[in-house]
């Protein structure tokens, strides 16, 4: 099953971009997923919304995605992924006060998806809505 | 022994793939029908399908690193056990030995990668490497679950 992306835009408090994701992420496209936020967030967006609704599959490198979308979205040089997987895995990050950010947020993560975020913690790091709505009302 | 036991018995359970990320799917659709086949039981196949995923993503890319090569991954279900062996033919790596991220520290003050392999570590109940004979590793991935499909967890 291939990973499928799609945008949409939603007003919330701000100005929501919501991207959606349908299938299974891997070690395979995790990078595409990069690119597509890096072009968002160049065309103006700054608030986003990822949908993991019909997110069948996260591998850990779809973990990887996650803390790369963060940066990107937080204004920080974005990783070249040219450089690929090493180049990945030295990224650092340092959000503000260590605490959760609000730039980015997640809804609806099913089971499985559900239990990668929990069992690595990457949960702490995002606010997780149960569906679309109550995500966009949150922002 | 009838038609379907047969087939049971006689179906593939080994499925080898060039060593290409695209091929991760393949690999995690076989392990999903391999486990509900078996009646691990959602949760529990998920698990293993991480696993393995994990393992495979492991062996392409810190492994074969862009050589040529192969993942090969064969199942078997002996009493309320379930064995999945990753073999590979990459330079001899064991992944057991690599140090798990501190999850009490907060994610934002971690580094992003080296999940993979603890991933793999949470969603099965056994993980043992051995080289493989000839060259290669051979990573043991054992998950117990109840044939009643009830999860132990």
């Amino acid at each position: 099953m291939a990973l499928e992306t799609s945008i949409d835009q939603a007003s919330g408090r701000v100005p929501i971009t919501i991207v959606a994701l349908k299938g299974e992420l891997d070690a395979s496209n995790f990078t595409e997923l990069i690119e597509d936020v890096r072009r968002l967030y160049e065309e103006g967006s700054r608030d986003l919304l990822l949908d993991l609704t019909d997110l069948a599959f996260m591998a850990s490198s779809g973990l990887v995605a996650l803390h790369s979308i963060l940066r990107l979205m937080h204004g920080e040089a974005p990783p070249d992924p040219e450089a690929g997987w090493g180049a990945l895995h030295s990224l650092g990050l340092d959000v503000s006060g260590g605490g959760t950010q609000t730039e980015v947020q997640l809804c609806g993560p099913q089971g499985p998806v559900e239990r990668v975020l929990t069992r690595t913690g990457l949960s702490r790091l995002f606010l997780i809505h149960p569906d679309r709505a109550s995500a966009i009302a949150a922002f | 022994m009838s038609d379907s036991a047969e087939r049971s018995e006689a179906s593939a359970r080994t499925l080898r793939v060039p060593s290409e990320l695209g091929q991760l799917a393949a690999l995690r659709d076989f392990l999903r029908t391999a486990a509900d086949e078996a009646g691990v039981g959602d949760a529990g196949a998920a698990d293993l399908v991480q696993a393995v995923d994990e393992a495979a993503t492991n062996a392409m890319i810190h492994g074969h690193a862009g050589r040529p090569g192969w993942v090969e991954v064969d199942v078997a279900t002996k009493d309320d056990r379930f064995v999945v062996n990753v073999r590979d033919d990459a330079p001899g790596f064991d992944p057991t030995t690599v140090q798990s991220p501190d999850l009490s520290v907060h994610p934002a003050n971690r580094r992003p990668g080296g999940m993979g392999v603890l991933l793999a570590r949470l969603c099965v109940d056994e993980m043992t490497y051995r080289p493989r004979p000839g060259g290669g590793n051979i990573l043991t991935l054992v998950r117990r679950f109840e044939r009643n499909g009830k999860e132990d967890r």
